[in-house]
Order: structure tokens, then sequence, then C-alpha cells
């Protein structure tokens, strides 16, 4: 493993050794060459931080661009920035510009963001055109340094800056953040993670990447027009670029870039007419054979494959000092139930949820059950903040949850797992758990030492490695499980937590309930198997249709003719009284 | 003055019709696929230049033209279905992008064949080009026959989907492959037809929009979002919506035209497009959480 990193370094090295080697010796077309790869570069870079790391594929990153082309050519021709300066400004400028445009833009999904993107770039170029001070639709010349190899070599810089960029992301917190938002933007809330921030700040880098590339584009050429600014062909070659090379991947941009650059001047020398055709085909070739790109294919031999962050984890046990008391947020001593006071949710005409009433006792389990359909599952979303109830309140302690998001639900020691299985495809054991534990804002080093101590709580720490999928359902959903213990809650809400998994499964998570028990936190279950949480439950409450028919100690509402006939019908009690 | 806002309702609204038609294509497929074709307008594009060509060399009325044109895009149609798109929906994980980047590829290999074969020129052909008087407002004939053939082309696609067997079997398969396939349906073909019909209607759009208003070879990106505007603002699906959505684009497009001039009208088109998706994106009639 640590062999492989010091082989792609070497790589690494020798690619920018052989670009700065054609910056002082190569010809004139060469250099260009070098220049227009290193600036797609960086333009690549910013499209796989929002469409490929964030999971929001855009059509109009050339928005930014354009942007950056202009905010720099202003600023040099109007007020007589230097171009250092020009270029930081216009970077500055477009990541500015973002994070308003993305608070908006990010709340649509899929194709809407995608069209919406490229809607704005349409809008971009038609107001380039139409602004007389820059040239209008025939643009104008920007006077640039007269030094090509300094240009060469900043932009150069530039490109390798925004691969380093890209791999520090990656092993960051925020990158853990983005990809579990891409995979599962619902849990990654439930983790404590403030998606939409998140989603703003990667749109921001992005952006910024994108101008400063804009930016670049006019120091190289020295001249700025809406049509070329705001070209969709710059589109097509940057996504083109990144998903040849390897989508939500550090070095998939970088090889895209090279390798279509150099496709895209041979085919222009050989094909100008036929250039975009032969380009759109690789796209569609791409997309059906390989579309994790080159990167994929190589990692099946073990070459650039992504190190899990902050990993590997270190030894469990408990570093002196490090672990902080339960539901930290909120102390110990205090008030910590969870009440939701005539909770009641309409769909439309539909009544999931009807005034329903349900207080948690510290250090016990409350065991929810009820028939499909019953409104357990809504109950939990409005009492975790994912759904607003259209009646009554939620409060913890003395304090009202009511519309709250479901991220500082989460942090406020309010964790919750989900009716079906909601793990990350893409994240490892170890960055699954890692994440909620760090979304407490905790430092590195008390969050990965929690992580590694819970991880080898639930049995899973020798597969921290390991992606989801390589686990057994029962596997997951423990996971799933350690996802939300890693926020320290004080309130557990467990959604149909066992269900998929081994008697041995279902007693290790008994184990493991029992000890948060014990520490005081309390438990809501939904169990459709009684089994699984009947012997640990101290109270049981009944829901059939929104509304709660029997609450009390187990013993006495199993035996009670309304839960009886919800669950069985009518004139089945002689064979409850039977024990059959 | 009034006189002026009584023909730009009645233009706005002729114009309607043609953008339903552009629309429904991509509604049809959408509605089957839920995906959408980022090719449709270059596909539209293909019709008209079609239409132009036949009118070039054998002076065919695009009336006569638009069955050419609709006829060779269903081919084209069920060429990409089948080659492309299948295949994609059958190696799973991302379908739904996969088939985005896809069909963006496509859109990029049909409008640069159509520079091509055609030129990067602008091209139109006349065509009905008096207008006539109804009341005391001038309607130029040849937006009211093409909005007229265009809205009747649209009400056969919807007659078909609503009254026919075939067509009631597509439209199990958009609300539910898994039922329809347990019907028996062949839901592959269904998709193949209904991506090669929708297509189709791409074709015969541009046949009768090209007399109204010229095209070139890099036109087609613009009428992707125009087409896509009126099915988001419908509802994407809601064949009704639709209806309501093609005359309120028709009608913003020759207010903000009228008033702004042409370049604003195309910005007012990807400004109303980013509204809907923002404030309304269940469309006029569908329901709240569709997106």
């Amino acid at each position: 493993m640590k062999r492989m990193r010091g082989v792609e370094l070497m790589a690494f090295a020798a690619v920018l050794a052989v670009a700065v080697a054609i910056a002082f010796n190569g010809s004139g077309y060469a250099v260009q060459v070098l220049t227009s790869t290193a600036i797609f570069i960086v333009l690549a870079c910013g499209w796989n931080i929002i469409s490929g790391l964030t999971g929001y594929v855009s059509f109009g990153q050339v928005a930014f661009f354009g942007l950056g082309a202009y905010l720099a050519a202003g600023l040099i021709v109007n007020l007589h920035v230097p171009w250092y300066a020009a270029a930081a400004l216009a970077g500055l400028g477009a990541a500015v510009v973002a994070a308003p445009l993305g608070a908006i833009m990010l709340r649509l999904q899929g194709i809407f963001f995608a069209l919406g993107m490229f809607g704005l770039a349409r809008i971009g170029q038609i107001a380039a055109t139409s602004m007389g001070a820059t040239g209008g639709a025939m643009g104008e010349s920007v006077p640039t340094t007269g030094n090509a190899l300094e240009t060469t070599l900043t932009i150069l810089g530039l490109a390798c800056g925004a691969v380093l960029l890209t791999h520090l992301l990656m092993g960051s917190r925020l990158g853990l953040q983005l990809m579990a938002v891409r995979d599962d933007e619902a849990a990654a809330k439930g983790a404590g993670v403030h998606a939409d921030a998140v989603k703003v700040a990667a749109f921001c880098i992005s952006g910024c990447l994108a101008g400063l590339a804009g930016a670049l584009y006019v120091w190289n050429i020295a001249y700025v027009d809406p049509t070329s600014a705001f070209n969709g062909t710059i589109e097509l070659q940057t996504i083109l670029m990144v998903l040849v090379g390897g989508i939500g991947s550090t070095w998939g941009p970088v090889i895209g870039a090279i390798l279509i650059s150099l496709l895209g001047q041979v085919l222009w020398a050989r094909f100008p007419m036929q250039e975009q055709i032969i380009l759109g085909a690789i796209t569609i070739l791409v997309v059906i054979v390989a579309p994790g790109g080159l990167v994929s294919i190589v990692n099946r031999f073990g070459w650039l494959q992504r190190r899990p962050v902050w990993s590997p984890p270190p030894a469990p046990g408990v570093p002196p000092g490090t672990r902080p008391p339960l539901g930290a947020a909120f102390g110990k001593g205090r008030n910590a139930r969870l009440r939701g006071e005539h909770l009641r949710k309409q769909f439309g005409g539909v009544v999931a949820v009807g005034d329903v009433n349900l207080t948690t006792e510290e250090g016990s389990i409350l065991a929810i059950i009820g028939p499909n359909g019953a409104g357990k599952s809504t109950l939990f979303d409005l009492l975790s903040g994912f759904a607003r109830p259209t009646e009554g309140k939620v409060y913890f302690g003395d304090r009202e949850l009511t519309g709250i998001k479901p991220h500082i639900v989460a942090r406020s020691g309010i964790a919750r797992t989900f009716q079906t299985s909601r793990v990350f495809p893409s994240l490892t054991v170890w960055e699954t758990v890692l994440l909620a534990s760090s979304s407490l804002n905790r430092s590195r080093r008390v969050a990965a030492a929690e992580t590694a101590r819970i991880l080898s709580q639930v049995g899973l720490l020798d597969q921290w490695a390991s992606l989801p999928e390589r686990l057994s359902p029962g596997q997951q959903r423990l996971l799933e499980i350690a996802r939300a213990l890693a926020l320290h809650p004080r309130v557990l809400l467990l959604d149909e937590a066992m269900a998929g998994m081994t008697p041995q499964e279902i007693g290790r998570v008994h184990a493991v309930l029992a000890e948060v028990v014990r520490q005081g936190c309390s438990i809501v279950a939904i169990e459709h198997v009684l089994p699984a949480i009947a012997p640990l439950a101290s109270r049981v409450q009944v829901l059939d249709f929104g509304k709660t028919i029997a609450e009390g100690p187990p013993a006495l509402v199993f035996r009670d003719p309304d839960v009886v006939e919800a669950y069985l019908g009518v004139g089945e009690q002689a064979a409850v009284d039977a024990g059959i | 003055m009034l006189h002026d806002y009584a023909l730009l309702i009645v233009t706005g609204l002729l114009w309607g019709g043609v953008y339903l038609l552009m629309a429904e294509g991509l509604n049809l497929i959408y509605g089957v696929m839920k995906v959408v074709n980022l090719a449709h307008g270059d596909f539209i594009v293909a019709g008209g230049l079609v239409a132009f060509s036949l009118f070039a060399a054998y002076h065919l009325s695009p009336i006569v033209a638009f069955p050419v044109a609709a006829l060779l895009l269903f081919a084209v149609g069920l060429a990409v279905q089948s080659g492309i798109l299948e295949r994609l929906a059958a190696r799973g994980g991302n379908a739904e992008l996969r088939t985005l980047l896809a069909t963006f590829g496509l859109s990029y290999i049909v409008s640069n064949l159509a520079l091509l074969l055609w030129g990067g020129q602008v091209q139109s052909l006349p065509f009905l080009q008096s207008s006539i008087a109804i009341g005391d407002l001038p309607i130029p004939e040849n937006l009211l026959v093409c909005s007229i053939v265009a809205c009747l082309l649209a009400g056969a696609v919807h007659f078909w989907l609503t009254k026919t067997v075939s067509g009631k079997a597509l439209r199990a398969t958009s609300q539910s492959e898994l039922g329809a396939a347990s019907c028996g349906l062949n839901i592959r073909m269904i998709r193949i037809v209904s991506f090669a019909m929708g297509s189709a209607m791409a074709g015969a759009a541009g046949a009768l929009t090209i007399p109204l208003i010229p095209f070139q070879a890099s036109s087609g990106s613009y009428l992707t979002v125009q087409a896509f505007t009126v099915i988001a603002l419908g509802g994407l699906g809601n064949y009704v919506g639709a209806v309501l959505a093609a005359a309120t684009l028709g009608l913003a497009e020759a207010f903000a035209s009228f008033f702004l001039g042409s370049n604003a009208a195309a910005a007012v088109v990807y400004l109303l497009f980013i509204a809907v998706l923002i404030f309304r994106p269940q469309g006029l009639l569908g329901k709240a959480g569709r997106v």
C-alpha cells in the first residue's frame, strides 16, 4: 500500500517534469497544448468536486468559467489591476457569486440541477453579449504580460494546486461529508452532517476553480468574447475528461485532461469538422463501457485507490481524557427526556399520525409496535426533524425541537436509524462511523479514537476497510447502529434495526443496547418481530391507524383486547389466553 | 395599445401550440423512462432541416414534409434507444445520471452531424407568408396553420395514449415497469417504441417550426431547454399540465420579445425555466414532491 503511494507520486513527478521541460524548451505549439491542458486540469478538478465528489452533475460549469474570464478582463482593462491579482480576484469573485447561487440551485436535484446550471450559463452568455463595456458579442482584447514562460509556469503551478486541493479535500472531513451527501443525503443528515452547508461549500470551491480557469484562459489568449467564454464545447470536453479519467477520484481529472487534450489536438489537426462528433461518441462509449473511467479500471489492480479518510484506525481502547459523557451537547445531569405532544401528521387527505403522545424515560427502552401503515416510521420522522408535524410539538428536555433541522437534532443527542438499510455505498465501515463521530466537531484524534471504540464494541473493527457491499445484511444494520451510537445519543431511535439479523447478531445488538441503556441513554425501538426487542423493553406503545391504542408494560399490553384485535383480528382472544 | 395586447395574446397562444408539440415528445420519453433526452432539441432541428431540404429539392410544403421528418426521426429514435440507452439501463447503478450524460454526448453528435450536412448558416423556408385578418388582428397564416397542425398531432398522440390498448400499455409502463412486466407487457419494446415516438414528434415539430423561426445546426440546446421548461412547468409526465405550460411559455415569450427585444426574450425563457425549477418543481398542476 505504502509503496503504491510512492509509485503514484513518482508518476506524478515524472509527468510534471515533462511539463516543465516543455515549458522551458518546447516549441510554441507544444507550449500552447501544455497551457490549455493545464487550464483544463483546473476546470476538470472544479467540475469533479461538485459533480463527482458531491454528486450534483452540472451542465453549466462554464457559467463560472465565463464569469471568471469576464471578471479578470474587466479588472485588467478598466481598473488596470495587475494580472496575478486579477486572476485571484476572478477566482474569489466566482466563489462569492457561487455561495448564494448554490443555496438556491442546490435545492434542485439530478436533471433539474444539471439543466438549471445549463440555463445559467446561457443567461451569462446573453448578459455578456448585451454588455457594451466588454465589447458585446465581438469581445475585446485584454493586455497580458509579455513573458510566455511566466504565463505557462503560473498556469502549470495552478493546475498542480488544483490537483493538490482535490487530494486534500478527498482526505478531509469536508470531503467525507460530501461523499456521504452524494451517496445518501438523508442518511448523511441523520449522521449530523449539515448537508446544505457542505454542498454550498463544494459549489463555491468548484466555482472558484472554474473562475480561476476562466481568468487563466483570458491570460493565455489575451482576448475575451461571450461565445468562447461560455463555450459549450469547453463544457463537453471538461465533462468528458473527468468521465474518461474517473469521476469522483483524485487523479481522474488529471489523467482525463491530459488524454482528451492530446486527443483533441490530433482530432483538430486531422478531422476538424468531425471533432465534436467523435468526442460525443467517446462520451457515450465511456458511459456504457466504463462509467468509472480509467481510474476504476486500474483500481482493480490496486492502483490509484482512494485511501479511507483519517485511516488507519488507532488501536481500540479509551485514550485518557478523550471520552466525553453521553450527550455532551446537553450535559449529563440535565433532563434528557424526549417528548412528543399531540403529534399529528397529514399527507394530503391521509392522516399518517393523529394525536400521538410519547415520552422516553432515561435508561429504559420503549418499544413501538403496530401493523404496517400504523404511522410508526412517520412518528420517527417527526421526532428526528425529518418531517414537520402538522400539529403538536416535540421537546427534548426543556428545549423545543419542533421544526429543527435533522442534522441539529442528531448533533444534540437524538440519533436514529432508518427502516430500510441506508448505508453509504462508497464509504468504508470506518468512514461511515467516523462521519457521525466527526460531525460533533471533535478533534481528529478524539473522533478517530471514538470511532475505533464503537466499531470494536459492535464487532466490526476488523472490517474497517470494507465497503458495505462486502457486509452481510445483518452487519449493515449493525453498521447503521454504530453510526447512530457515534453521535453519543441520549435518545436512540431504532427503526426495525434488527430486521434481517441472525440470532447471534441480535444477541450482539442486545448486549450493546443494554450497555448504552445502563449509561442512561433511552431507546425508542420500532419492531415488527416482537422477540427482537420485547425482552429488553420496559414499556410498549401500540399504534394503529396513527393512534395509540395501548401502552404500558409488555406483559399487560400484549393481553390488551385492542392490541390483539389489531394484530390478530377479532375472536382470537381465546388463542392468546391459551398461550398460543 | 389594446390591439397590440390582443395580437400578442393570440400569437402567444398559437406559439404555445407549437411548443406543445415540441414538448410532448420529451414528455412521452420522460413519462416512460424517467430520463430527459438532452438531444431532443437537436432532433427538432434535424426534423426542421430535413423539411428544409425537401423544400429546396422538391418544393414540398412543410405540411407534406413533416410526416417524412417524423418517420426519419422515428428511425433515429429506434436506433438510439435500442443501441445506446437500453445498454445503459441494463448495466444498472446510476442509470439516470449515465443516461443523461449519454444523451449529452448524443446532442453533440446530432448537432455536429447537422452542421456537416447542412452547414452552419441559418435556414428557413417560405410557407404561407401572408396574414389573414381575424377580427381586426392580422394573424400570420403560417403560424396559424402550423400551430393548428401541431395541436392536432399532440391531441392525436394524447388520444392514442389514453384511448387505445397500446397507448395504455405505454402509460402502464410509465407508472410501474414492474407491474407492466408482470401483466405480460414487453417493456423493453415499449421503451424503444416510446423513445422512437418521442423522437418522431420532435421531428414533426421541427418541420412545422422551421417556416416560423429560422434554424441553424446549433439551435438544438435552446430548443431542449424550451421543451424541458414546458414539461417542467406542466409537471413532468403530466399531459394536461403541458398544455397550460406551453400556452404560458408562448405568452411569456411573445410579451418579452415585444417589450424587451428578442435577445431578452431568450433570457426570459431561461429565467422562467430556473424559476419553475425552484419555485414550482411539481409543475402547475402536479402534486408536491415530484422532484
